[in-house]
């Protein structure tokens, strides 16, 4: 008898904390969700533009979404602003990055230890700072205000070598011998790494490219900054922020949910897709430290 | 790489970190050298509370001597580099000596010595540098340099002009710009880099004529232009992978970083803006009017001790919540049984996928005094006036303080969620095995298993999860932009309740009136807080690890 | 084909710490030499320097002639293979013997007909379009094999390339590899830490302690003549016995008194210690597990038998004398009649013996042979 019990006790507790278990991740789930639920709904709202005590729209339309596009509307201008640099950033720092990590990864030359630990200093200050100087460096060459598209580029790009830690990570796991062996094989330094590592190095390729891709969705201190209140400059971020301040935010409420919604879509969507590569390099890169 | 072999390399990873958790768990305490001492076979006699507390104490007996590490690391550092510098002199100096002629006309033209040995590629490009520089010293660098100790000594000069015509008297004015105090700043420091620059080079060129010179003497053959142009895809690839990447920095990073350093030591503030008025030279007293209690005027000293008080409590709270709630839903999701485990993963992520300022700017504006909540709270008349998310400052904000928390969890889970998931597939499955045949419970094989298998791989990452949270910019600024304003320190440059150090940093030199020399001020200050923290974290850790095991 | 000098070759890695010493040894034209020592002594290291994997500290390394220590892995003209096999995982088998073909631009015939050949050879033909993670332990070697054979280079290196298979397979890919060489007919370095491997495959085998070249001979000399009680104890299984004791010379002859029981040293040996004048003294004595044997002769050294290991042909028994050392012996299964054997079980009394022709006499204190 007793011992029956202990067997039915195994089992029927189980269940009953998978099942609390499920119902705390519906509960999860749903909270995760509403903001982006009601972003979507408000940004079909025709009725008004400002913030409202209700998520449902009392009428249905896309009059927010025509509006972004309408005549002398900015957003459009923001929207590729942001893809340019977006594309730029995804291409040349991926380069950067992996040219970095695999060097760091892989020769043991005489600084290396110092060059890294250099950077991690460097990382401890606050990459802010910089601004004020690089806003005056970039305005002296023309690259501020509604040209600010390559001067963003310019400075996502060029310290992005700091960002090694994740890539170098993954390099470290390629076991070191098949760089061994194509060099005895014949191989010169260079063939090597683009006839054997980076084939394999394909996930943290996308990874990079992903990442990279992403952020300057997202920038918004950099690009406030450079643009300098000027809306050709902008990119999305600095765009539907502005459309939130005190003055405007009556009349542009909805139509930076949607403004929003159509940045979300494809970046969300792309991130999706890619879902398994960003996983893996996140994982590694903890766990590496 | 195909699935099947990253799976290989997983696994293997997690063998060599699952050994060196294994080892890390048995190895004695170290750096415990001023309180008693236990031996192995002592400890294990303590009880468990004493055992705690003398883990407890051992951690923080630890504590000054990471810091004194830190100081005598610093101090070791600059004795060799001192060192290194006396040996180069030397060096120089007996290379000269012992030196051939070409050696000789290589001290005073670059390069001469390698041309002169057929290593013209070589020498061209020395010789290239060192024209390079000369020209650019005589032309502008000079002028740059004489500059600097003044940083200029007349601003903008208003001329004013009485013009008679048709019998009307006006004056017009007219502005001429003299010296710029900015320009002169950054130049120097271009100038004082180039000359570091051109110096090592040198350097370089009298070091290449002596090995030169050794390979001559043993019989063998110089390489030619062509074997050092081959060398950048070889054996000197990594200077070639790594020349763009070091640019960058240095263009980019360490110079900003150097000149804003030297900010800190100005008055570059909106009355001084190095055009209109000069700036100059101003010592220390940046620092003094950030660090001293001063109770007239503007009280910067109060608002940064609060301000930092603050940022360390929601870095605290940001990095811990986060990760123990991320782990608690890793492990939810991924415990037996549980069914749809892509989709709770997949919802989860949306808060990545979607960039943040989507996100945290309707968040924000969902919890504004008219906003969503509000609004609909007080339709449905649960409440009369709005509640003050975001404006409410009552009890130093500390509504605010936990809502912005709160929300960060809502950001921040799905990343310690991913980590923890792959680092809960990474536990050896034999430690569970062997824990539940010893008869370990749920809890027991959480708490004694998982929860340190977890710490022990995760120290370095919650090092700078916690630094980054402290510098989480994105997170304050577009969820409260630092609101509600702090009445008692509404002097010092709008400071709200919820800013941090960094977003305060932004107001400095983003408001109508930026002062930048305090905010290079609060940059070094944050620098120094972050590298005291990581640096006696990370000695303190037990997993600092050595890169090469795993490899 | 070629032969490899090594002079005065040294290992000094970043932390001082020094891997190899002093390394001399010439590497005739089509030699099969094989490094063994246990792990850590740096015959790995000396491996890699040969390849150019890592940088040589000092000393000189030449291939055929030429001093090699300045040019890169690929300038070498060598093959190697690794010990986890380096294949490349995102190519195919083909590509993967085909790589080192492509990087010297040969016609597409040429590799085809050499890839083909090597992959005959090796039995490995119909795999050649499957990558290497479809492949088992032993067709992984095979085609690491097959990448080193297609390169027709001057000298084949090989680091330990059995260690990861099974001990099965290790049996059958050893006799492949020395088929292999037969093929090849080039010159061979071999690295293992294995001494079956050592003694089997090597023309002269290395044998490395702690950086140290501790002897260098072929199969036979460092069996039959073991320098010191390193390498008495490193090569054969299971180990010498070592015991320590005293050798008395009295009357021209040589004797030794393990145990209390006194044995003539007879035959080479004795003659070899009256030539080298050894005079009465404290030894260390080896005997070979197999050249101890059963008696029941009461006058023979007496033991108590610990454990009965059952090999098949041959019993192991570990026994342990009155003083409490342990010896091993060996005894061929065939020469006991089936009763004796049913006796060895644990406890049991038994009296060994030797012979003084197969005795092996060290100085205890430098660990040297005498009749070196």
């Amino acid at each position: 008898m007793n011992n029956e019990k202990r067997h039915m006790g195994m089992r029927t507790l189980n269940a009953v904390s998978n099942t609390t278990i499920h119902i705390l991740l519906v509960i999860i789930s749903i909270i995760w969700i509403i903001p982006f639920f009601c972003i979507v709904m408000q940004s079909f709202r025709v009725e008004s533009t400002h913030m409202v005590s209700y998520v449902i729209p009392h009428t249905w339309g896309l009059d927010n979404y025509k509006n972004l596009f309408a005549e002398g509307s900015f957003y459009p201008k923001w929207y590729l602003n942001t893809f340019i640099i977006a594309i730029f950033v995804a291409v040349l720092q991926t380069l950067i990055v992996l040219c970095m990590s695999y060097t760091l990864s892989r020769f043991r030359f005489k600084i290396r230890t110092k060059l890294m630990r250099f950077m991690l200093i460097l990382g401890m200050f606050p990459g802010m700072l910089t601004l004020i100087i690089l806003y005056n460096v970039l305005k002296d060459l023309g690259l501020t205000e509604a040209n600010s598209v390559p001067g963003l580029i310019l400075v996502y790009v060029a310290s992005s070598g700091m960002g090694y830690y994740v890539s170098k990570g993954f390099f470290d796991t390629i076991p070191k011998s098949l760089d061994e062996a194509a060099r005895v094989d014949g191989a010169t330094r260079a063939q090597v790494l683009y006839k054997i590592i980076m084939p394999l190095a394909k996930p943290i390729v996308i990874y990079t490219i992903l990442t990279a891709f992403m952020a300057p969705w997202g920038d918004y201190v950099f690009a406030q900054y450079v643009a300098h209140l000027v809306p050709d400059g902008y990119n999305v971020a600095v765009g539907l922020n502005s459309w939130l301040s005190l003055d405007q935010i009556a009349n542009n409420y909805t139509k930076f949910c949607a403004g929003g919604v159509l940045v979300a879509l494809p970046v969300g969507i792309l991130f999706m897709c890619l879902q398994k590569y960003y996983v893996e390099g996140v994982t590694g890169g903890a766990v590496k430290g | 790489m195909t699935p099947a072999i990253l799976l290989k390399i997983k696994g293997k990873m997690g063998g060599q970190t699952a050994r060196k958790f294994r080892q890390g768990l048995s190895s004695p305490q170290k750096g415990v050298e001023s309180m008693k001492k236990y031996s192995d076979l002592e400890f294990l006699r303590l009880s468990k509370w004493q055992k705690f507390v003398y883990k407890f104490l051992s951690f923080f007996v630890a504590i000054p001597k990471a810091i004194l590490n830190f100081f005598v690391g610093i101090g070791k550092g600059i004795a060799k580099f001192f060192a290194g510098i006396g040996r180069e002199l030397a060096d120089v100096v007996t290379t000269f000596v012992k030196g051939d002629w070409k050696t000789k006309v290589s001290y005073v033209i670059m390069g001469f010595g390698s041309i002169a040995r057929g290593q013209v590629l070589r020498g061209l490009m020395f010789l290239l540098f060192e024209v390079v520089f000369i020209v650019y010293m005589i032309t502008t660098g000079g002028y740059w340099l004489s500059m600097l100790p003044s940083l200029g000594h007349q601003g903008r000069e208003t001329i004013v002009e009485t013009v008679t015509k048709f019998g009307r008297t006006t004056e017009i004015e007219t502005f001429q710009y003299h010296d710029n105090s900015f320009k002169i700043l950054l130049y120097g420091v271009l100038t004082i880099f180039f000359i570091v620059a051109f110096i090592y080079t040198w350097r370089v060129n009298i070091k290449q004529n002596k090995t030169a010179e050794k390979i001559l003497k043993s019989g063998k053959k110089l390489k030619s232009g062509k074997d050092d142009l081959r060398s950048l895809v070889d054996d000197n690839f990594h200077r070639t992978l790594l020349a763009l990447p070091l640019t960058g920095i240095l263009v980019f990073t360490v110079m900003p970083l150097f000149f804003m350093i030297l900010v800190a030591f100005t008055n570059y503030d909106y009355q001084h803006d190095g055009l209109i008025n000069l700036f100059s030279w101003n010592g220390l007293n940046g620092f003094k009017q950030m660090l001293t209690w001063s109770s007239g005027g503007v009280n910067y000293s109060a608002a940064f001790g609060e301000i930092l008080t603050w940022t360390l409590i929601w870095a605290f709270f940001a990095t811990f919540t986060n990760y123990f709630l991320g782990m608690f839903v890793a492990m939810m999701i991924n415990k037996k049984g549980i069914r749809l485990k892509k989709l709770w993963r997949t919802i989860l992520i949306l808060t990545i996928a979607i960039p943040q300022f989507i996100s945290l700017l309707y968040v924000s504006k969902m919890f504004s005094d008219n906003g969503l909540i509000n609004l609909a709270l007080l339709d449905m008349g649960w409440i009369t006036k709005p509640i003050g998310f975001w404006s409410d400052p009552a009890n130093g904000a500390i509504l605010s303080k936990i809502m912005v928390i709160i929300i960060n969890i809502w950001i921040g889970i799905p990343y310690l969620m991913l980590v923890a998931t792959g680092i809960l597939m990474n536990i050896p499955a034999d430690l569970y095995e062997s824990a539940k045949i010893d008869g370990a419970s749920g809890w027991k094989q959480f708490s004694k298993i998982t929860l340190p298998y977890m710490l022990f791989i995760t120290g370095p990452y919650l090092l700078t999860q916690f630094t980054g949270n402290m510098n989480n910019f994105n997170v304050i600024y577009l969820l409260t932009g630092g609101a509600p304003t702090n009445a008692k320190l509404s002097g010092a440059s709008a400071v709200g309740h919820t800013d941090l150090l960094i977003t305060w940093l932004f107001k400095m030199i983003n408001g109508t009136e930026p002062k930048y020399y305090l905010a290079s001020v609060v940059g070094i200050l944050v620098f120094i807080v972050v590298a005291v923290i990581s640096l006696v974290v990370y000695g303190i850790l037990p997993s600092v690890k050595n890169e090469e095991d795993f490899q | 084909m070629a032969s490899v000098k090594l002079t005065g070759v040294k290992k000094i890695y970043d932390n001082n710490v020094v891997a190899v010493h002093d390394f001399d040894l010439e590497i005739k034209d089509k030699e099969f030499v094989v490094f063994v020592g246990p792990s850590g002594c740096g015959k790995s290291t000396t491996l890699r320097m040969i390849a150019g994997l890592e940088d040589i500290s000092d000393g000189t390394i030449e291939i055929d002639g030429e001093v090699v220590n300045d040019l890169q892995p690929k300038d070498r003209n060598i093959a190697m293979v690794f010990q986890n096999y380096a294949l490349y995982p995102h190519m195919t088998v083909y590509d993967n013997i085909a790589f080192s073909l492509r990087l010297q631009k040969r016609p597409e015939d040429e590799i085809y007909d050499k890839v083909t050949n090597a992959a005959e050879i090796l039995g490995i033909t119909e795999y050649l379009m499957r990558k290497p993670r479809a492949l088992s332990g032993g067709q992984r070697q095979r085609v690491a094999i097959g990448r080193a054979m297609v390169r027709n280079s001057k000298v084949f290196l090989m680091d330990e390339p059995l260690s990861n298979l099974d001990a099965k397979l290790r049996n059958q890919m050893r006799a492949e590899i020395i088929l292999l060489r037969q093929k090849l007919n080039t010159t061979f370095v071999y690295v293992t830490h294995d001494q079956t491997e050592a003694m089997t495959l090597g023309d002269r085998i290395v044998i490395m302690k702690d950086g140290y070249i501790q002897q260098v001979g072929t199969p036979t000399e460092v069996f039959e003549m073991p320098k010191n009680l390193f390498v008495a104890g490193f090569i054969g299984a299971p180990q010498m016995n070592i015991i320590k004791t005293q050798l008395t010379k009295e009357g021209g002859k040589y004797y030794v008194k393990p145990f209390g029981v006194k044995l003539e040293v007879d035959g080479q040996k004795g003659e070899d210690l009256a030539k080298k004048g050894v005079a009465t003294r404290d030894i260390a004595l080896g005997v070979r597990p197999e050249h101890i044997t059963l008696t029941h002769d009461k006058n023979a050294i007496p033991c108590t038998l610990e454990v009965n290991e059952m090999m098949g042909s041959e019993l192991h028994l570990h026994v342990f004398t009155e003083d409490g050392t342990r010896l091993i012996v060996r005894v061929p299964t065939i020469t006991l009649d089936p009763k004796d054997r049913e006796e060895l079980v644990a406890g049991k009394k038994v009296y060994v013996t030797f012979s003084g022709k197969v005795m092996h006499f060290f100085d205890p204190e430098t660990t040297e042979n005498l009749l070196n």
